[in-house]
C-alpha cells in the first residue's frame, strides 16, 4: 500500500455552455491519514473539487486515484459505499431512526443484522450520543449538533480509509461548533482516517487541518501546506489577504513556547503608528515585523512618544 | 411529540369524529322518513332494503375500481415523469390530465357510450380520467418537494438512484400523495352518480328512477346516501391517511 490516499492528477471540470473552467486542471496528493482542509470564497471550486473525489460531481477530465486504485472509471455508487460523505445540511432521512440512518450504509453492503446493530451502537458511542438512548429516536427530536454527531457516524459506519466532508459545522452555531471540532479532531487522532474537508472559514481550516489548500478566484490553486507554513509564508497577497488581519497572532497559536529557540539579537527599527490604532492591531503588527517599541505619531513630530513593548503589555494589561 | 403535534392532533381526531356522525345522521334520517310514510308499489319496491344495499354496493364498487386504476396509473406517472430527464415532459401531461378534470363526466360517458356500448368498463373510464389529477399531480409535487440535501446525501452514500427512490423520495411522498389519493375518491364518490347513465347502476339509478317515475322520496334518499356516503369514505380515508404516514416526519 503506497503512502498516498488520494492523488488527483489534473483533474478539471467544466459545464456545457460555460466559459472557462468551474475547477481549473488540479494536481494533489494527499497522504494516508492526513486531514487536508479546502478553503476559500464562495464559487471557488473547493466543493466541486471535493464532489469529484466521490463522483458525485463527473470530472471533465483527470484521473483519480484513491489507494493505489484509479477510480476515475469504477461503478460511482460502488466507489461511494467506501468513501464517507458528510455535507452541510447534514441529510439525516427524516422517516428513519438515529440506528436506521447510522446502518444505513452497512446494509447497502449487506450486513447482517446484529453486525449492523453492534456497529450502530458503537458508532453512536464514538461520537458522544448514548446508543439507548438516541438509537431509536428520529432526527428531527435531536439539535443541530447533536444531528451532526450522527452525521458523523453514519459517514464512519462502514470504516471507510477516506472521508468527505462538505462544511460539515457551517450550519451550527458557534459555540456548539468549537466544541464539534474539537471532537472531531479528537476523534481523528483515533481513528486516522484521510480526511477532505472543505469549509469558508479560514479559522477553522487552520485550527483544523494537518495541511490547508487555499483556493482562489478562476478555481487555481493558490497555496497548500501546513497552517503554520501558510501563515509564516503566504504565497502571494491573495492569500494573505484571504487570512485577514491578526494573521500574526494567528501563528502563535500553532506554536508552542517549547519550539521557540533564543534570537540572534538585532537592531529593529520602531513601528510608527497613530494614536487612533488599536493595541491589538499594533501588537500585531509588532509581533509580525518582530519590532519592540512603537512611535506614537502626535500632531507634529516633537509631540511623538515612544512606547516600548514592554510598556505596552504593562499599560494594557487588564491587571 | 411537541405540543404542537398534540394539539394539531386533538383537532384532527375531533374532525375525524364529525364526518362519520353527519353521515349516520343523515343515513337514520333517510331510513326514519322512509318508514315512517306511506310508500306506493314504485316507491316500495325502489327503496327496499335490498335495493338499496345493492346500489351502495355498486356504487362502492364503481369507485373502488376506479381508484385503485387511478393509482395504478397515476403514482408510476408521476414518478416516472419527475426522474431527471423526464421532467420536461411534466407540463404537456399534466396539461392532458387538466383537460381529462375539465371536461365534464356525463360528456366523457355519453361519447363513450356511443362509441363503444353501455357498461360498467364505461363508467369506470370515465371516472379514471376524472380522478387522475390530483394523484398524478400530487405524486410530482410531493417528489419535487423532498429536500434535495437528502437526495444528496443518500447517492453520498452509494445508493442508487432507486435505492434513493424507494428508501426516501417515495416515503417523504407519501403524505402529499395520500391527500391526492383522497380526492380523488371523493371525486369519484360523487361522479360514480353519473354512472347509471352507462347502464352501470349505483346510488345514481336510485335518484334517476326516482326523476323518471316522479318520486321525489327516491331522489331525497339517493342523493342523500350519496352525501353520506361521501362524508364516510372521506373519514376513513383520513384515517388510513393518518395511519399510513411515516413516522418521524
Amino acid at each position: 500500500m503506497s503512502d498516498v490516499m488520494i492523488r488527483l492528477d489534473e483533474v478539471h471540470k467544466r459545464y456545457d455552455g460555460q466559459a472557462g473552467d468551474a475547477v481549473a486542471p488540479l494536481s494533489m496528493e494527499i497522504r494516508e491519514g492526513e486531514f487536508v482542509v479546502f478553503v476559500g470564497p464562495s464559487g471557488c471550486g473547493k466543493t466541486t473539487t471535493l464532489r469529484m473525489i466521490n463522483r458525485m460531481v463527473e470530472p471533465s477530465g483527470g484521473r483519480i486515484w484513491i489507494d493505489g486504485r484509479d477510480v476515475t472509471d469504477v461503478d460511482p455508487d460502488e466507489l461511494r459505499k467506501h468513501i464517507g460523505y458528510v455535507i452541510q445540511q447534514v441529510g439525516l432521512i427524516p422517516h428513519l431512526t438515529v440506528a436506521a440512518n447510522v446502518g444505513l450504509v452497512p446494509k447497502l453492503l449487506g450486513w447482517q443484522r446484529d453486525r449492523i446493530e453492534a456497529r450502530t451502537a458503537e458508532l453512536l458511542d464514538l461520537v458522544g450520543l448514548d446508543p439507548a438512548a438516541f438509537g431509536g429516536r428520529y432526527p428531527k427530536q435531536l439539535s443541530g449538533g447533536q444531528q451532526q454527531r450522527v452525521g458523523v457516524a453514519r459517514a464512519l459506519a462502514a470504516d471507510p480509509p477516506v472521508m468527505l466532508m462538505d462544511e460539515p459545522f457551517g450550519a451550527i452555531d458557534p459555540i456548539t461548533r468549537a466544541r464539534l471540532q474539537e471532537e472531531f479532531l479528537a476523534l481523528q487522532r483515533r481513528i486516522r482516517k484521510t480526511i477532505v474537508f472543505v469549509t469558508h472559514d479560514v479559522d477553522e481550516a487552520l485550527r483544523l487541518g494537518d495541511r490547508v489548500a487555499v483556493f482562489g478566484e478562476g478555481s487555481r490553486l493558490v497555496q497548500f501546506d501546513t497552517p503554520l507554513g501558510i501563515l509564516t509564508n503566504p504565497a502571494d497577497d491573495y492569500v494573505r489577504d484571504f487570512l485577514g488581519s491578526g494573521a500574526a497572532v494567528r501563528r502563535l497559536g500553532l506554536l508552542n513556547v517549547g519550539d521557540l529557540r533564543k534570537p540572534e539579537p538585532a537592531d529593529r527599527l520602531p513601528l510608527r503608528v497613530s494614536s487612533g490604532d488599536s493595541v491589538h492591531s499594533v501588537l500585531e503588527r509588532m509581533l509580525r515585523d518582530g519590532a519592540d517599541r512603537v512611535i506614537i505619531e502626535g500632531e507634529s513630530t516633537e509631540d511623538d512618544r515612544e512606547l516600548t513593548l514592554r510598556e505596552l503589555l504593562m499599560a494594557g494589561s487588564a491587571r | 411529540m411537541s405540543t404542537r403535534d398534540e394539539v394539531a392532533n386533538a383537532t384532527g381526531e375531533a374532525k375525524s369524529w364529525v364526518l362519520p356522525v353527519i353521515a349516520a345522521a343523515l343515513v337514520v334520517i333517510v331510513f326514519a322518513s322512509i318508514n315512517a310514510r306511506e310508500l306506493d308499489s314504485i316507491e316500495a319496491r325502489l327503496l327496499s332494503g335490498e335495493e338499496i344495499l345493492a346500489r351502495v354496493g355498486e356504487h362502492l364498487r364503481l369507485v373502488a375500481i376506479s381508484t385503485v386504476a387511478v393509482i395504478l396509473l397515476a403514482v408510476p406517472l408521476g414518478v416516472l415523469l419527475s426522474r431527471p430527464g423526464m421532467r420536461l415532459l411534466g407540463a404537456p401531461v399534466l396539461a392532458v390530465a387538466n383537460a381529462g378534470q375539465a371536461i365534464p363526466s356525463i360528456g366523457i360517458l355519453v361519447l363513450l357510450a356511443i362509441l363503444f356500448g353501455v357498461g360498467i368498463w364505461m363508467a369506470v373510464i370515465s371516472l379514471v380520467l376524472y380522478a387522475l389529477l390530483p394523484v398524478l399531480r400530487n405524486t410530482m409535487v410531493g417528489l419535487k418537494q423532498v429536500d434535495r440535501a437528502l437526495i444528496d446525501a443518500g447517492r453520498g452514500m452509494g445508493m442508487s438512484a432507486r435505492q434513493v427512490l424507494v428508501t426516501i423520495e417515495l416515503p417523504l411522498a407519501v403524505p402529499v400523495m395520500l391527500a391526492g389519493i383522497r380526492v380523488a375518491l371523493i371525486l369519484n364518490v360523487g361522479v360514480a352518480t353519473l354512472a347509471t347513465y352507462t347502464n352501470a347502476g349505483g346510488l345514481g339509478s336510485l335518484i334517476e328512477s326516482g326523476i323518471v317515475f316522479n318520486r321525489m322520496p327516491v331522489v331525497l334518499a339517493g342523493s342523500i346516501l350519496t352525501v353520506a356516503l361521501a362524508l364516510s369514505v372521506d373519514w376513513l380515508a383520513g384515517v388510513c391517511e393518518r395511519g399510513l404516514r411515516p413516522r418521524g416526519i
